[in-house]
């Protein structure tokens, strides 16, 4: 009765809603599904009916149905047999009587595991033989930690008991014959024949890598076995394997189809990642993140050691539960959280020392100085150096040197974990303290995080999951740049001159050495006398309200908001060269306030049916505010930046603020018949304010399929397969691509001067705005997953094709209409890939196991269709001796094209030679082809993990292949003479003379030239011992304090095989390809502990 | 629990749930996915005076930027006197751009159309502003055509044949080149018009006024060869009385008192893009001219354009000329004859790129007198005594005597035929508008480029030089183009 009240109730109530909801459907079968309602739990009563069916059968029909585990011996219990049974609303005792009923077996409840086993006294077995005593001892995993919860069974009886939270038991009139039988969730069950002693300590070791593990799909969990679309899950130990500045660079190599782009050296800078390749033009073709459930920007305020694991979504089944957002991949963080019945404190703490991976081969001051003797030659003009000089200056000064030491980092976390069955939490400090290799940058993160759930009563429970993060940075980054005019361009200075003038000043270059550019600025000045510190406060809160009306039915309510404050000070003191100091501080606050209300529904049929459903709702908006001053001409220095009005000129202030929502309605059906055929099937609806009017809503549906056919019975007890599952998905995502406002015509303000006052000036910006709507990418996967050997080896492959549609692209105007350019939805892309994973246990011996796990991921992008066909040429780089477009968006060929001239050799000046593709004699953009490509054939990674008793080897990695890079640094270390910079070696020695024709290099005078051309397209293929690492546990079990201690040493980047002659093949300034003065990637040697208490 | 109690929690707990559910779902959801940002609209604006007034401003705005400073030396570095340093070698030496030097003529093309599209957008849109006087709609619609000009003149003297965008085809994405009569046809009709609806004096200095509108207006005229137009504009400026040189009497008046960092104006000034010494705001032209060692700039310099003292140019120049002072000898790898500019210095001034106070002359009272000088021989077939009193004015103030009184200096007309005299006139504006931008012009438009330059730096200027290449960003995209027969000869 009680239950159809329920659901008439509930019927009225949606009904009604239906008609004021639009969106109906997701309810509509909300309301379906609630008829069909049952009550189960652990707590409340179970009702069900078999005919003829196995004990075992009905017993794993409780297990599934509620938090019971049974052991039982098959042959006391005799567990095929066939039973009738009918209960209704019985509690776990009265059904196992029932069951029971007529046996000699008796039963025990221990937590959640049920023994079965022969009454005492009835026990076949004879006693006596051996004294009954009692029996002690320590269960700990296969890291030394010790295992709570574990339940320690006397076999054949129901006596037992379960480890504390130090995973200490004991055990009571024990026979002297008896047999303990360890068991737990997840790991593999241990029997011990007691033989008489009185400790037993035992180690479990998890199972081979489940395939029942759980892993996280968007807005829900779901067993791996269940899984239909294609999700990559990257655990702790690999985020945490070594201190890397941001949790995005840890996941690099990890996953198939995940590719991680450095894109400076810098600590704490940002990195990309680009999931099956990029989709967008216009967009930025990052992958959303999610952290607890919550979408957010960049994650790069969590700790690492606060991970509990990445997922990465890449298939449209996956994605498209994020809509809008989903087109270039889910990454899904999820934080550790605390355990039932755990409670432990986790110390670690690490120490780095970084250094730079290479340095160039620059010459030296007497090489220097022949060199630009032999251009002043070549140009006509008197030599600058006498031979004399030459020979007096040695090798010179390295500036290389200078700019560049070993830094530590230094890395500290405290985790406090526990649960009982009502309150679990987990509550984290720690402490990211790096220096960079750049004399005076560094980056400083300390968190708290806190996660916290309550279970208020059966229906009723509520969860907090929030971080507070501080990042303090002081930036020396400033790469890029021409002709010395930032610290990373400025190692260019020349080697026979020193920084310091004999008075103590800082020398000037172009002053000492009048041929010398005057941008060519003494690095010191960046060093010492500018600063450049960005202070953020980032929070990241997430709260909801979890309630359970009945079992099987969930409503969560959850509300969240993110918050960034950032405020920049930069100042250049009066001591920098031409500098009457200048301050500017600049201030962001971002917010985004999430809502999201979800219900979902678990519930299997006959056994056979499997379903979960889920529908919400949500919201989210971001606003952003920024403010900024500045003044300069100051008296002293020792204002910095906190006193802009004691400048001479102050300057004009700015603000700005933008606005946009993300309104959108979800749902999404799991479901199986039999565990052998699995469906998924979700829809996503999203309204962007960012769009046009009536283009502002998208719709986002998704399909998949799964064959599990090793559950199939001609496949069931195959001794090699021990699981085979196919997968097939479809659907369709979207990427918004676009920022706010941008539909908008809107007018930005200026200044302008008269008299000798600033007056207001109003325009439209450059762009055109256009009605724009939703990019959409639909993504076709087929799938397998296959363990092999009981799962020892386990493959999975992927093969997708992405097509992205209604492209939000840039179409060029005239630029006489005053506006250059605008955006449409115009074109398409396709990328198209092929995946791998292979994870392997090529060990489990005692006392010697290896896994090993590999991934390598193919993907082939290419644009389908531009607006008009029309080529879009973009990549501008501007390095003053070298300023042009360096790619081409063009039909047929991949977003990451290089595009310039062919070289020809040299004239008979020494001058570099094109070829005349079009033969009109003359050197046009006509002439101009396909030069390279930035997207590399494949990216793979290769992890070995070695343990031998307490040692522990980890080897990991990672590599790219057939990437080109555009080397846009070389004009300056090799062809930019017009400045007086200096050059790398081979420029001395292999230039273009008349003798010397076939030279690498051309002639060196000022009126060399270079043009946008094969010379600067290398190859950045690279493998790279990423991290090696040798650990040991330390054996502390006598110890009651600590539970387990390991110490490790390891190394990060210590090997890179790659032909690349610039820094380092991994970095690229742009993210795309280019190569430009960028803060060098460094290697590091690391030692740390991890302790458990 | 009795059936009620349960219902009751039911109810109690899931309709906070499903209130949330509805207020998300709520018929007003369209109005949270509509726009509101914190600017003004072009639909919204044009309507008062005042809105109007900031609208032409912008155009100021657009040609005050760092690309008109770049016009300025680039033309400078098309005579016989100016180079251009490493990659702006091309410059000087007039045989065509390298890519990098195509890239930056296409965006100073793209910074005088965007000048003209926000000229266009206060044309179309003044006269239908709701509550804006139609004195107001003539002065701003007045200044708007005179910007829009200016922008025309510049483009059609290096580009030749040009799109043609006014207020009536401005939002047209693909047209037709506009042959060079028709352009200078719409700039006498916009300066015309400018002329007739400007005050003569403006409140604020910088803004156009009637007379900066005739001396254009003339500088059109005497382009086109109409040198009896060019010479009445020129004379009505003359005549007004409103204007007359600075006296100096050494270089640093004329660094200071002329072109100085800290002038509001002077009685010279007709028609100058404003600068002021706050950061973004200055002049950005110290910094491309100056060299560090001169203490010249307070923020060094980068001394992309130089002269050279071994140039026939700078040789055949009389030592009693103060202007020949404004260069020094500067040997920076190109050898000690190497001249590096010193006529605009600010020493005070607030950053690197554009924190110098110094203003950029575009027309100077010399200007109105040279063009009546060059115009009144041209129309009269030979010298005028007006003409070369006007010319003896410059001269003088040069030579540091009194403009208005005969000095040693002056040239005699009766030794001056029609062509020598033209000769003198064009020698003179040479020394007088030295990074100003008018060299190549008076070379080109006389037909005198190939002549004077070859002696100077021993080039043959090549065909192609003679107009700038069509930007990509244009041929490519402007479907009405052709790229191969539209683009300028050579490119």
């Amino acid at each position: 009765m009680k239950k159809k009240w329920l659901n008439d109730d509930l019927n009225r109530l949606l009904a009604k809603l239906s008609k004021m909801m639009r969106l109906t459907t997701a309810f509509i079968f909300l309301a379906v599904l609630t008829v069909h309602a049952k009550s189960y739990s652990q707590q409340t009563r179970l009702s069900f009916s078999f005919q003829k069916t196995s004990i075992a059968d009905v017993l794993s029909f409780i297990e599934e149905e509620s938090e019971f585990y049974f052991f039982y011996k098959e042959n006391e219990l005799h567990a095929d047999r066939l039973i009738d049974i009918d209960v209704a609303k019985e509690d776990i005792h009265q059904i196992l009587d029932k069951i029971l009923t007529g046996t000699n077996l008796g039963y025990s409840i221990i937590d959640r595991y049920v023994v079965i086993a022969p009454k005492p006294g009835e026990n076949i077995r004879a006693t006596g033989q051996q004294q009954p005593r009692s029996v002690a001892g320590k269960v700990t995993d296969s890291s030394g930690a010790p295992l709570p919860g574990v339940s320690v069974i006397i076999q054949g009886t129901t006596q037992g008991a379960v480890s504390d939270m130090n995973g200490n038991y004991s055990l009571t009139n024990v026979p002297g014959d008896a047999i303990l039988l360890f068991s737990f969730v997840g790991m593999r069950s241990q029997e011990i024949p007691v033989a008489g002693k009185a400790s037993i300590d035992v180690t479990l070791e998890e199972e081979a890598i489940g395939i029942d593990e759980v892993v996280a799909i968007g807005y829900g969990t779901i067993k791996k076995s269940d899984l239909t679309g294609s999700v990559s899950k990257v655990k702790s130990g690999e985020i945490n394997a070594f201190p890397s500045s941001n949790l995005l660079q840890a996941l690099s190599g990890r996953s198939s189809g995940v590719q991680v782009i450095q894109n400076t050296g810098a600590p704490g800078a940002s990195t990309s990642i680009r999931i099956r390749g990029a989709n967008s033009i216009q967009g930025t073709n990052e992958p959303l993140y999610v952290v607890d459930g919550f979408p957010i920007n960049n994650p790069t305020a969590l700790n690492n050691s606060d991970i509990e694991s990445i997922e990465i979504l890449k298939d449209a089944s996956s994605t498209a539960i994020y809509g809008s957002r989903g087109a270039n991949g889910v990454v899904l963080i999820t934080t550790k959280r605390g355990k039932e019945g755990t409670n432990f404190v986790d110390f670690e703490s690490s120490y780095s020392s970084q250094s730079l991976i290479r340095k160039l081969d620059l010459m030296n001051a007497t090489e220097y100085a022949t060199l630009y003797n032999t251009k002043a030659v070549n140009d006509g003009v008197a030599p600058y150096f006498t031979e004399s000089e030459i020979k007096a200056f040695g090798d010179g000064f390295d500036w290389q040197d200078l700019i560049y030491g070993t830094a530590p980092i230094l890395t500290t976390s405290l985790n406090v974990n526990g649960g009982t069955q009502k309150t679990k939490f987990s509550i984290s400090g720690s402490v990211h303290n790096q220096d960079g290799i750049i004399k005076g940058s560094n980056y400083n993160r300390y968190s708290i995080r806190t996660n916290l759930d309550h279970q208020f009563n059966k229906k009723f429970s509520a969860v907090l999951s929030g971080t507070l993060s501080r990042l303090d940075t002081d930036r020396k980054d400033s790469g890029q740049g021409s002709r010395g005019n930032t610290l990373i361009a400025a190692q260019f200075a020349p080697p026979s001159l020193s920084p310091y003038n004999e008075d103590g000043t800082y020398s000037i270059l172009s002053v000492v050495y009048p041929f010398v550019a005057p941008d060519l600025i003494n690095p010191l000045n960046f060093i010492h006398e500018q600063s450049s510190t960005i202070r953020a406060n980032v929070a990241l809160v997430n709260a909801a309200l979890v309630f359970t009306p009945v079992e099987d039915l969930t409503i969560r309510i959850s509300g969240g908001v993110e918050n960034r404050d950032d405020r920049t000070d930069s100042y250049t003191t009066r001591n920098f060269i031409n500098s009457d100091g200048s301050a500017s501080v600049s201030t962001s606050q971002y917010t985004s306030l999430l809502n999201e209300n979800t219900i979902s529904y678990r519930h299997s049929f006959n056994d056979d049916h499997q379903i979960s459903a889920l529908a919400g709702v949500t919201y989210q908006d971001f606003i952003t505010t920024n403010l900024s001053g500045s003044g300069a001409g100051f008296l002293s220095d020792v204002f910095e930046t906190y006193d802009l009005s004691a400048s001479v000129t102050p300057g004009i202030p700015g603000s700005g603020y933008s606005k946009s929502v993300l309104l959108s309605y979800l749902g999404r059906i799991n479901y199986s018949f039999k565990d052998k055929y699995l469906a998924t099937a979700s829809y996503r609806a999203d309204g962007s304010s960012k769009f046009s009017k009536g283009s502002k809503w998208g719709y986002f549906p998704s399909a998949a399929l799964a064959w599990r056919i090793s559950e199939e019975d001609f496949l069931k007890d195959d001794r090699v397969i021990s699981n085979l599952k196919l997968r097939a998905s479809w659907g369709a995502t979207g990427s918004q691509a676009i920022g706010p406002y941008v539909t908008l015509n809107q007018l930005s303000s200026g200044k302008t001067v008269f008299n000798d006052a600033l007056y207001n000036s109003f325009a439209p910006g450059t762009n055109l705005p256009g009605n724009l709507k939703w990019e959409t990418t639909k993504q076709t996967d087929f799938g397998l997953d296959m363990g092999i050997f009981e799962n020892r080896v386990l493959i999975t492959a992927d093969y997708y094709i992405k097509n992205t549609e209604d492209l939000l692209n840039t179409v060029v105007l005239p630029s006489s209409l005053g506006f250059t350019r605008t955006i449409q939805n115009v074109g398409k892309v396709q990328n198209k890939g092929f995946e791998l994973g292979l994870d392997a246990q090529l060990a489990r011996k005692k006392d010697f196991k290896w896994n090993m796990s590999a991934n390598i991921s193919f993907n082939r992008n290419k644009v389908i269709k531009l607006y008009n066909g029309e080529d879009i040429l973009t990549g501008s780089v501007n390095a003053v001796a070298l300023q042009d477009n360096t790619r081409i968006l063009r039909e047929g060929r991949p977003i990451g094209q290089f595009w310039g001239y062919l070289e020809d050799g040299y004239d008979d000046k020494g001058k570099i030679k094109y070829v005349d593709l079009e033969p009109d004699g003359k050197l046009t953009s006509d002439d101009k082809t396909y030069l390279g490509d930035y997207n590399p054939d494949f990216i793979y990674g290769v992890s070995s993990n070695m343990t031998y008793k307490n040692f522990e080897l980890n080897i990991f990695l990672q590599g790219s292949y057939g990437n080109d890079i555009f080397n846009l640094s070389a004009v300056a270390y090799a062809y930019d003479f017009v400045s007086g910079m200096n050059m790398i070696r081979d420029v001395l020695y292999d230039s273009w003379t008349p003798t010397n024709t076939d030279a690498k290099y051309p002639l060196v005078s000022r009126n060399t030239t270079v043009n946008i051309s094969d010379r600067f397209i290398e190859d950045g293929s690279y493998l790279r011992l990423k991290n090696i690492q040798l650990a040991y546990s330390v054996p502390v079990q006598k110890l009651s304090l600590l539970r387990s201690l390991q110490v490790y040493v390891s190394g990060q980047n210590l090997l890179t095989f790659t032909g690349y002659s610039g820094w380092d093949p991994e970095v690229n300034s742009s993210g795309l390809g280019v190569d430009n003065k960028t803060y060098p990637m460094s290697k590091s040697l690391t030692f740390g502990f991890r302790a458990r208490f | 629990m009795n059936k009620n109690g349960y219902l009751n929690e039911i109810r109690l707990m899931i309709l906070p749930a499903i209130v949330v559910f509805v207020s998300m779902l709520c018929a007003s959801c369209e109005d949270l996915l509509e726009e509101n940002p914190k600017t003004l609209a072009v639909e919204k604006f044009y309507n008062t005076a005042e809105e109007v007034e900031t609208a032409v401003h912008a155009v100021y705005g657009t040609l005050r930027s760092n690309t008109m400073v770049e016009q300025v030396v680039i033309l400078d570095a098309h005579t016989d006197w100016g180079y251009g340093r490493g990659s702006r070698a091309d410059y000087n030496n007039l045989q065509g751009f390298n890519a990098a030097n195509i890239n930056n003529a296409g965006s100073r093309w793209n910074m005088f159309y965007l000048a003209i599209r926000n000229a266009n957008l206060v044309i179309q849109n003044a006269p239908g502003g709701s509550s804006i006087s139609q004195p107001d709609i003539d002065k701003n619609v007045g200044e708007a055509k005179f910007l829009r000009a200016f922008s025309y003149f510049q483009l059609v003297r290096n580009w030749g044949a040009i799109p043609l965008r006014t207020e009536e085809n401005m939002t047209q994405k693909d047209l037709a080149k506009s042959p060079v009569a028709a352009v200078y046809d719409l700039i006498v009709s916009d300066l015309t018009f400018a002329e007739n609806n400007l005050p003569e004096t403006q409140a604020l200095v910088g803004k156009a006024t009637k007379y900066a509108a005739k001396t254009m207006l003339a500088d059109v005229y005497l382009t086109l060869g109409n040198y009896a137009e060019a010479r009445d504009k020129a004379n009505e400026v003359i005549q007004s009385g409103k204007y007359s040189l600075v006296t100096v009497s050494g270089k640093a008046d004329f660094q200071q008192k002329l072109f100085g960092p800290e002038i509001i104006t002077t009685p010279e000034e007709i028609f100058y893009f404003k600068y002021s010494r706050q950061a973004g705001e200055g002049n950005w032209i110290l910094w491309v001219l100056s060299h560090p060692s001169t203490g010249n700039f307070n923020f060094g310099g980068a001394y992309a354009h130089y002269s050279d003292a071994s140039n026939s140019f700078y040789l055949s120049w009389s030592d009693d000329d103060i202007r020949k002072s404004l260069w020094d000898k500067i040997n920076f790898g190109l050898g000690p004859n190497t001249l590096v500019s010193s006529k605009y210095i600010d020493k005070n001034a607030v950053e690197q790129g554009r924190g110098a106070g110094n203003d950029l002359p575009v027309y100077r009272y010399a200007d109105a007198l040279l063009i009546y000088a060059e115009a009144s021989c041209m129309a009269s077939n030979g010298p005028t005594a007006e003409g070369m009193e006007a010319l003896n004015k410059v001269r003088r103030r040069a030579w540091g005597f009194d403009p208005n009184t005969p000095s040693p200096a002056d040239f005699e007309v009766t030794d001056y035929t029609k062509a020598s005299f033209q000769e003198l006139v064009l020698r003179e504006r040479a020394y007088e508008f030295i990074f100003e931008g008018k060299r190549w012009y008076d070379l080109k438009r006389t037909g005198k480029a190939a002549e004077v330059i070859q002696p100077a730096k021993g080039i043959t200027i090549a065909e192609k030089a003679y107009l700038w290449p069509i930007p990509v960003s244009e041929l490519d995209y402007n479907k009405a183009l052709d790229p191969a027969a539209d683009q300028n000869p050579g490119y």
